[in-house]
C-alpha cells in the first residue's frame, strides 16, 4: 500500500488538553491517519493514549488545536457530532454492552434508533456480523450470559453495525482474562486485513507488531516516537521508548 | 419451629389487644360494620326540581310537573313509592326507592381513594421524570427549577400543601376538590419520584451513555433506549415504596370536601359510635390497596429480572 496516496481520514494538529482539575492530558499532539491504515498507540498508563482516542469522536473535549475527522472539524462546534459518530465506531475497555438487551438487540439498537436502515435487512446484516465475530449462536444471549471475550466481540460487532469508516479501540483486551485475549485480537486482525481504518490503544505489543502500519509511543501527554513496526520494535531511536519496551517486553 | 414462634407472637398480640379493649369496657359490635361496606338500602330517586307529583293508576310510574316552568319527567322502574298522588315536592326530595345491593360509604370512600391515588400516581410519575431529568441537566435554569421544586416540596408538610392547593390554587384556578386533591398529591409525590429517578439514572455506569453516544445516538435517544430502561428496573423497589406512601398520604385529603376512605371512616364512626371496628376495617381496606400494589410490583420485578 502506498501510504501517501490514500485519503486522510483523521488529522490531529497541535492538540492540547487540560482537565478541569488542572492536570495536563495532552500536549501539542499531532497525528495523521489515512484510509486503510492501522495505527497502534502504546505507552505507560496515564500517558494520554485513551484521552487522545476519545477526543477523536468528541467523547472528550480539547483545550487547543484542531482535529479533523472525515473532513469535518470535530471540536469546531459546527459539526453534527451525532452524524459524525455514526461513521466512527468505538470499542471500550469495559465493553459497555447494553445489559438489558440481547446480543442481537445490542447490534440492532443504534442503526434502528438513528434510523439508518430498514429493520428487515438490518436483522440479517446484524446476524451476519455476529457470525463474523464467531457468535452466531449467541444472538439471543444477554451480555451477563457471555464471557468477557464474547462480550467484547459483540461490542466490536455492535460498532460495525453502523458501517463505520473508522474504528477506534480503547484498550480492547485489557479487561480480559489472558486466555480470552486472542479471540478478540483475531477478530481485529480480520478487520485490519479487510482494510478497515483503525486506531488501537493497546498493551498488546505482539498485535501492534503484526498488524499495525504505524506504531505511536506516547508519554506524559506527548507523542514521543512514531514509526513503522519493524524499526519501532527492532531499533527504536528513542531512549524513553527503549526503556518502556525493556519494561513491557521483559 | 420459627414459623411457630411467628404464629405464637401474633396470637399473644391478638390476646393483648382483646384484653386491652376489655379493660376500657368496650363492647365490640362488628355486626354494625358490614352495612357500611355493602347494604340492601337500595337507591333513592330524587326530584330534579320543585313540582307536583302525578302517580299512575297502576302505581308503576309517576310524573313530576315543574311548579314554575314547563318541564315534566316520568319516572319508572322503582320498587317502593315514597310520595302520593298530587303531592307537592321540592328539589332533592326522595320520590321512590329502587331496592338492591349498593355500595356503602366505606366502599365509596375506598373507590375515591383508589381513583385519587391512581390519578396522582400517573401525574407524579410524569412530573418526577421531568424533574428528575432536570436534576441532572447541565442547563442552570433547568437544574435550578428542578432543584427548587424538589426542595420546596420536600421541605414543607403535605397537609400544608393540601391546604394551599385547596384554598389558594383551587380557588384561583376554580379547581374541583378532586382535581385540587389529586394535584396536591401528584406534586408532592413527584418531588420524591424525581429524586428516586435521579439516583437511578446516576447509578447507571457512564460507559452506557458513552457507548450509546459513540454509536451516534443523541442524548434523548440514549436516555430513552439505553439509560432509562436500566434505571427504571433499578428504581422499581423505591418507586413502589413511594407509591404505597402515596396511597396512605391520600388520607390527608380528607381535610378537604372529598369523601375518601378516611373521611368515610370518620362519618361512619359518627353514626355508629364504634370507632374501634370502623378504624380496623378502614386500616384493612388500605392494606388491601397497598398489598395489591406491592404484589403487582413484585410480579413486574420478577418479569424484568429475566432480561
Amino acid at each position: 500500500m502506498t501510504e501517501s496516496a490514500a485519503e486522510v481520514l483523521i488529522e490531529v494538529r497541535d492538540v492540547g488538553k487540560v482537565f478541569a482539575n488542572g492536570v495536563v492530558g495532552l500536549k501539542q499532539v499531532s497525528m495523521t491517519v489515512r484510509r486503510g491504515e492501522v495505527v497502534c498507540i502504546i505507552g505507560p498508563s496515564g500517558s494520554g493514549k485513551s484521552t487522545l482516542l476519545r477526543t477523536l469522536n468528541a467523547l472528550e473535549t480539547i483545550t487547543s488545536g484542531e482535529i479533523q475527522v472525515l473532513g469535518q472539524s470535530v471540536h469546531g462546534g459546527k459539526a453534527n457530532l451525532n452524524r459524525l459518530r455514526t461513521h466512527v465506531g468505538m470499542v471500550f475497555q469495559s465493553f459497555n454492552l447494553f445489559p438489558h438487551k440481547t446480543a442481537l438487540e445490542n447490534l440492532m439498537l443504534a442503526p434502528r434508533v438513528v434510523g439508518k436502515v430498514a429493520t428487515s435487512e438490518l436483522r440479517e446484516r446484524c446476524q451476519a456480523l455476529l457470525a463474523k465475530v464467531g457468535l452466531a449462536d449467541k444472538a439471543d444471549a444477554h451480555p451477563a450470559q457471555l464471557s468477557g471475550g464474547q462480550q467484547q466481540r459483540v461490542a466490536i460487532a455492535r460498532a460495525l453495525a453502523m458501517q463505520p469508516d473508522i474504528m477506534l479501540f480503547d484498550e480492547p483486551t485489557s479487561a480480559l482474562d489472558p486466555e480470552k485475549v486472542n479471540e478478540v485480537l483475531d477478530v481485529m486482525k480480520v478487520l485490519a486485513r479487510e482494510g478497515m481504518t483503525m486506531c488501537v490503544v493497546t498493551h498488546e505489543m505482539g498485535f501492534a507488531r503484526a498488524v499495525a502500519d504505524r506504531v505511536v509511543f506516547m508519554e506524559a501527554g506527548e507523542i514521543v516516537y512514531e514509526d513503522r513496526p519493524e524499526p519501532f520494535f527492532e531499533a527504536p531511536r528513542s531512549e524513553r521508548l527503549k526503556a518502556f519496551l525493556g519494561q513491557v517486553l521483559k | 419451629m420459627w414459623y411457630g414462634v411467628y404464629v405464637l407472637v401474633l396470637v399473644v398480640f391478638g390476646i393483648a389487644v382483646h384484653a386491652a379493649s376489655d379493660r376500657v369496657a368496650y363492647t365490640w359490635r362488628w355486626d354494625r360494620i358490614p352495612q357500611y361496606i355493602v347494604n340492601n338500602d337500595g337507591t333513592e330517586m330524587r326530584a330534579p326540581y320543585d313540582g307536583f307529583v302525578a302517580v299512575a293508576p297502576d302505581k308503576k310510574s309517576l310524573t313530576l310537573k315543574e311548579l314554575r316552568g314547563s318541564r315534566h319527567d316520568t319516572i319508572t322502574g322503582f320498587d317502593v313509592l315514597l310520595v302520593g298522588d298530587g303531592d307537592l315536592v321540592f328539589q332533592n326530595d326522595a320520590l321512590a326507592r329502587k331496592s338492591g345491593l349498593v355500595a356503602g360509604p366505606l366502599t365509596l370512600g375506598l373507590w375515591m381513594t383508589l381513583k385519587l391515588s391512581a390519578v396522582a400516581l400517573v401525574f407524579s410519575m410524569l412530573l418526577g421524570l421531568v424533574a428528575g431529568l432536570g436534576r441532572i441537566a447541565r442547563n442552570p435554569a433547568v437544574y435550578g427549577l428542578a432543584t427548587t421544586y424538589v426542595e420546596l416540596i420536600r421541605g414543607t408538610p403535605l397537609l400544608v400543601q393540601i391546604f394551599i392547593f385547596y384554598f389558594f390554587v383551587g380557588t384561583v384556578l376554580k379547581l374541583s376538590a378532586f382535581t385540587a386533591g389529586a394535584a396536591a398529591l401528584a406534586v408532592f409525590t413527584g418531588a420524591y419520584v424525581a429524586e428516586i429517578i435521579r439516583a437511578g439514572i446516576e447509578s447507571i455506569p457512564r460507559g452506557q451513555m458513552e457507548a450509546a453516544r459513540s454509536l451516534g445516538m443523541s442524548v434523548p435517544q440514549a436516555m430513552r433506549h439505553v439509560v432509562l430502561p436500566q434505571a427504571f428496573k433499578k428504581t422499581l423497589p423505591p418507586l413502589a415504596g413511594q407509591f404505597i406512601n402515596l396511597i396512605k398520604d391520600s388520607s390527608l385529603v380528607s381535610v378537604m370536601a372529598l369523601t375518601d376512605l378516611t373521611k368515610a371512616g370518620r362519618e361512619v364512626v359518627a353514626s355508629t359510635f364504634s370507632p374501634f371496628e370502623v378504624w380496623f376495617t378502614v386500616a384493612l381496606m388500605y392494606l388491601v390497596l397497598t398489598g395489591t400494589l406491592s404484589l403487582f410490583v413484585r410480579r413486574l420485578e420478577k418479569r424484568l429480572a429475566h432480561d
